[in-house]
């Protein structure tokens, strides 16, 4: 489209001509014939490229501001001087935007001719969403001269635009701020109807009580303000801004969603680090602030590894707790502060994962076709976040790579035999068995090494440093493990090769999945009976264990990502160059990360505090993370689904991980017996029934009863919880089907689109043929006559014969209204039609004056009088054509949708004028000419924007406006 | 930052708020950026709405847009002329689609326009071709382009007429769940 610009541009002739810069916008605007498509293919090249061409673009940012600010200061004043009423034009039409694409890059300062000025946008607000509209509205009226269309156009988007604010009238306030916001228009028309809207709301308000009202509005303002500056004051408070667009600068967004989980992750312990700190310590710290710890005890420093000792005395772990109740300004019950806090945050934690993954779920799993793999690749695999050399450098390499590498694959996958496949599943199978028995064997291991040092411990309160440091064998095997394993399970995976790279990400990550969760599993399975009936503190020693795992967990974390990161970098670039540098394996981080917060939540009943160390952790490894990352890492080679990934890992979070975590501390809150001598819930049966107890002391007092009968008929029935079972797998039920109903009906709406394309392409078909079988005798003498018209054409306009009257009329119009209304506004007087309010009045009267003006260029001496003269009398036999052939169309059902229809229309309309014969070898001249267009170059310059079936619509026009065009050669001569 | 000097009314500010996805600091920051790209030109008080409209080489030259291969066509998307001046409302206009807060349909009409090459409102194999060049580096054979052009026509295709309307783009964008992510620049 920017072409026709340097065309002109480089010929001057060309575009100081009037006829032929129409033309040449004529041939923007016309969809059907292209004059330059097969002639010169040089003028064909990126519209980016246009820029950098050193004669147009303007030398300095001075100079390209002025010419545009010049321009714009211009459309402003003729936008102010149209009173439109509630329609003004604040935005050119999309489907004008071609014209101006096109000419706009001629630049003003490098060109003399008054031709070259920005053709103006005579009609109101068009954007995309009306475009649609548009198309639809332009399909129906195939047939039709352009004029006119574009005048239905122009009043139906001004209709469209009072429907729009009508409706958003109607909306609560959020919903109209989110509608448009949402509307795809550039932020002037957006802003113009807020104003539209307000306006009205205003008015209609100040019917009632004004006073109310403006009362009213200013609290409504008052609060809307509040509520944007609260949301400026969160995004001040928003944690690593910066570091995260830096990441995703440098890696990507696959590799930055890795960083958004921990974020995330983070938020999850600061949260519960204050329901816990605020809820249970500050109490107890508020009433007894000195730690009971035993004389012979002190702190000696490998605490903070192991958590033993001194520690195990204070607030940490659930042993420091005391099952008082503190009498200050209120009763504060202790135990059911410690229960109903912890409760309360495992249930708020499910909530949170549960509505997180149901609406990553339905961002992200939508529909997803695995099939279209090269059209993501190209179309919507681009990171727009990237924002370093490297890395675009880089990730174009791996496009280019993984391209060529699905490129090859396809013409490999036919060829796999049966044997072949037979040894495949036998990898498979091999590799799986080997995995699994791995983790089994993970597992054992742990459970007697966790034997072996029960036996060892006791129960005595100091233990010496021997003692304290052999605590740390468990977890420092299980964290060796959950290093090392990984390692196996990755090499597994080079010996099988997966079809698709997402197989194989998901084996690597249900495998690693297995290991944590024997390991996990071992270990709360070792807890729960033994610890639990052999020490006299048990939740206090199950809290330091959980401590120490998460403490070597985190140096291991450190450990790994400085060393293991490092040392491969340092290995891949000095002493095995072909290995390369790493990559950053967000699977792996991740599940690291899932395993970290599993403990936590695990924790939370035994050490209240843990939060604060996994804060702390966390806060530290995000920054590791970074370092190590900038430093050590490349971003991953494969372009993966990230999105979809992101989704996964918050399901296994949920799934085995959170509800793993939640079932344990609800099987020792209900099952276990709370130790006798320390903790909140000394001498009771079971955690829980601290409720009962609760529920008993509740009888005294007299407005509890309603309480009591919650607890009696809702928590302990089993009815209640058979019932709400009933009634929730009923709605599942329900739900279930109807998405399996819009499944069926996304199919059939699928094969419909693709039903009403084999349509559209058969109709086609069935026109050319329909057409190949017309009679034409007089082709021949026809023929020669169109020569002798091209030849003269050419002689006058140079590429007149390829260009379309009708469109060309049409232009010029435009043009000289536009060139009116500039010198309108540049202050020169003009007749009174400035205030004539109807659109359409306006348009007609600058169509006669365009006439008048074509008139009077015409009388002036003129280097190409010729072309002018042709111009007018063009017009004025389009003028007498299209009033003909409007009422004809009237009468033949013009505005059916039906191609049929419209192609029987076409051919009585041919039939019905008096060249019918002669039209019809030129129509054949231009439907060959149109159709090979399209087949070969599938390039259509179509001003209209328009998405729908073109084939047709095209076709029937450029048949139309040739035989128009024809008929005004006749015409005029 | 805008307490000796007001950039910008507070109704202003209220009409950026209700029609972008940005808050009055964004918007500020935004001002900022656009300030910083020309501070010769772009005057620092907006409260009347002054006419400046900065070329489209100064704004490709922003750090954000520098390395990407579309920036041109980003920027030549959201100019009223087509031609890539951006006024300051444009601007803003441009991050707001590309914001993390812009959903999905807003994004896939931008997304294709500025696939959408020759503005012709199909992403035909000319496009599709222009697109793989600029995403390879224009290191692919011009055989291994056309195949993986066809192929992704043939993919996304669905009303046959080999080229890809606005509807095969939105119902392939539909299902690749990463574009909400990735079609996202951070300012």
């Amino acid at each position: 489209m920017t072409s026709y610009s340097n065309d002109g541009f480089f010929n001057p002739a060309y575009h100081d001509s009037e006829t032929l810069e129409i033309d040449r916008r004529s041939s923007s605007k016309n969809q059907h014939i292209n004059p330059y498509t097969r002639e010169d293919p040089a003028w064909r090249f990126d519209g980016a490229d246009t820029h950098h061409s050193p004669v147009c673009q303007p030398s300095s940012a001075d100079a390209g501001r002025v010419a545009l600010g010049g321009w714009q200061e211009e459309s402003w004043r003729r936008r102010d001087s149209i009173p439109m009423g509630v329609i003004s034009n604040p935005g050119s039409p999309s489907w004008q935007h071609e014209l101006t694409h096109s000419t706009s890059q001629i630049n003003p300062q490098c060109d003399q001719s008054p031709s070259v000025r920005r053709p103006s946008s005579v009609s109101g607000n068009m954007t995309m969403r009306l475009t649609g509209i548009t198309m639809n509205r332009m399909n129906m009226f195939p047939n039709t001269d352009p004029a006119f269309i574009e005048d239905a156009v122009r009043n139906e988007m001004e209709k469209e635009e009072q429907d729009l604010i009508k409706e958003l009238v109607t909306l609560s306030r959020r919903d109209r701020i989110r509608t448009i916001r949402e509307l795809p228009m550039c932020f002037e028309e957006k802003k113009h109807i807020r104003s539209q809207v307000l306006a009205f709301k205003t008015s209609k308000q100040s019917h009632n009580c004004t006073c109310f009202a403006d009362y009213f509005e200013n609290v409504t303002l008052c609060f809307r303000r509040c509520g944007y500056s609260i949301r400026s004051a969160r995004q001040t408070l928003e944690l690593w801004h910066g570091i995260m667009k830096e990441i995703s600068g440098k890696f990507g967004t696959s590799v930055l969603s890795y960083f958004v989980f921990l974020k995330w992750l983070l938020m999850f312990n600061i949260f519960s680090f204050l329901v816990n700190f605020g809820f249970i310590t500050i109490p107890l710290l508020v009433y007894d602030p000195s730690p009971n710890i035993p004389p012979n005890v002190s702190f000696r420093g490998l605490e903070i590894l192991t958590g033993a000792g001194y520690i195990s005395y204070t607030v940490m772990y659930y042993g420091g707790y005391s099952n008082e109740t503190f009498v200050g300004l209120a009763k504060y019950d202790m135990q059911l502060a410690y229960f109903f806090t912890i409760a309360i945050y495992m249930v708020l934690c499910g909530i949170a994962l549960i509505f997180s993954m149901a609406r990553s779920f339905m961002k992200n799993f939508v529909l997803v076709n695995p099939a279209s793999d090269k059209a993501w690749q190209l179309l919507c695999s681009w990171d727009f976040s990237i924002t370093n050399e490297r890395a675009v450098r880089q990730r174009k390499n791996n496009l280019r790579v993984q391209l060529k590498e699905s490129l090859s694959e396809q013409a490999q996958r036919e060829l796999l035999t049966l044997s072949e496949k037979l040894k495949q599943f036998g990898v498979y199978l091999g590799s799986w068995l080997l995995s699994t028995s791995l983790a089994v064997g993970c597992g054992a291991s742990i459970y007697y090494l966790c034997q072996y040092e029960q036996e060892q411990a006791t129960d005595a309160a100091n233990w010496t440093l021997l003692q304290e440091a052999q605590t740390l064998l468990v977890p420092f095997v299980v964290s060796l493990m959950n290093l090392v394993v990984p390692l196996f399970y990755s090499l597994f995976n080079k010996f099988e090769h997966y079809s698709s790279q997402r197989r194989q990400i998901y084996a690597l990550v249900v495998r690693n999945i297995f290991l944590k969760l024997f390991i996990l599993g071992v270990l709360c399975y070792y807890w729960m009976n033994v610890v639990a009936y052999r020490f006299t503190c048990w939740e206090s020693m199950v809290g330091q264990a959980l401590y120490r795992l998460v403490i070597v967990d985190f140096l291991f974390l450190m450990l790994g990502s400085f060393f293991g990161e490092f040392l491969s970098n340092l290995i891949g670039t000095r002493l095995l160059p072909h290995v390369g540098i790493p990559e950053f394996d967000v699977a792996r981080n991740v599940l690291e990360l899932i395993y970290a917060q599993t403990l936590a939540w695990i924790g939370i009943y035994f050490s209240p505090l843990l939060p604060a160390i996994q804060i702390l952790k966390f806060f530290i490894l995000f920054y590791l993370k970074k370092v190590s990352l900038t430093h050590n890492c490349q971003p991953p080679r494969r372009i993966g689904r990230a999105a979809q990934m992101q989704t996964i890992f918050i399901a296994v979070l949920f799934f085995p991980f959170f509800v793993g975590a939640l079932s344990m501390v609800a099987y020792v809150s209900w099952r276990l017996t709370p130790s006798e001598q320390c903790g909140p819930f000394r001498g009771l049966n079971s955690t829980f029934s601290v409720v009962g107890v609760w529920m008993h002391n509740l009888h005294e007092i007299p407005g509890s009863q309603w309480v009591i009968w919650i607890y009696e008929h809702i928590i302990e029935s089993e009815l209640f919880y058979f019932l709400i079972a009933l009634i929730v797998q009923a709605i599942t039920y329900t739900f279930w089907q109807i998405s399996q109903g819009r499944k069926a009906l996304i199919a059939l709406l699928r094969q419909q689109i693709v039903n009403v394309g084999k349509d559209k392409s058969f109709l086609i078909d069935k026109l050319q043929t329909l057409q190949n079988s017309d009679p034409n005798k007089k082709s021949k003498e026809k023929d020669q006559k169109m020569h002798t018209k091209q030849c003269s054409d050419e002689q006058s306009s140079g590429s007149q014969s390829n260009s379309n009257a009708m469109v060309q009329a049409l232009l010029a119009r435009q043009q000289f209204e536009e060139e009116d209304e500039r010198r309108s506004a540049d202050g020169v007087p003009v007749p009174a039609d400035i205030s004539t309010p109807s659109a359409l009045m306006q348009a007609m009267l600058a169509r006669q004056r365009a006439e008048a003006w074509d008139e009077h260029l015409y009388q002036m001496p003129d280097n190409y009088p010729s072309s002018s003269s042709t111009l007018v009398q063009a017009m004025q036999a389009r003028q007498r054509a299209e009033s003909q052939e409007r009422a004809e169309y009237i009468r033949t059902a013009p505005f059916s949708e039906n191609p049929v229809n419209r192609f029987s229309a076409v051919s009585q309309t041919d039939r019905s004028g008096d060249l019918s014969s002669s039209v019809s070898s030129v129509k054949m001249q231009v439907r060959e000419k149109s159709a090979e267009e399209e087949d070969r170059f599938q390039w259509v310059p179509s001003p209209s924007q328009n998405p729908a079936p073109p084939g047709s619509s095209a076709l029937i026009q450029a048949m139309l406006a040739r035989q128009q065009a024809q008929n005004e050669f006749d015409d005029g001569y | 930052m805008g307490n000796k000097q007001t950039i910008f009314t507070d109704e202003q500010l209220d009409a950026y708020q209700d029609c972008t996805f940005f808050t009055r600091k964004e918007i500020l920051r935004l001002h900022g950026r656009y300030h910083e790209l020309a501070p010769h030109l772009v005057p620092m008080d907006y409260t009347n709405d002054p006419d400046c409209k900065l070329p489209l080489a100064l704004i490709v030259n922003m750090p954000e847009l520098k390395e990407n291969p579309f920036r041109n066509r980003i920027v030549e998307a959201f100019s009223e002329d087509g031609a890539g001046n951006l006024s300051f409302n444009e601007f803003v206009d441009m991050f707001s689609v590309l914001s993390e807060m812009a959903p999905r349909e807003l994004k896939a009409i931008y997304a294709f326009k500025i696939y959408d090459f020759n503005v012709d409102n199909y992403l035909c194999k000319e496009d599709l071709e222009k697109t793989l060049n600029k995403l390879t580096k224009e290191e692919l054979t011009p055989e291994e382009v056309e195949l993986v052009c066809e192929k992704t026509i043939e993919e996304a295709d669905l009303d046959g007429d080999n080229k890809l309307s606005f509807t095969d783009f939105e119902n392939m964008i539909s299902r690749a769940p990463d574009f909400l992510s990735t079609f996202h620049i951070r300012i």
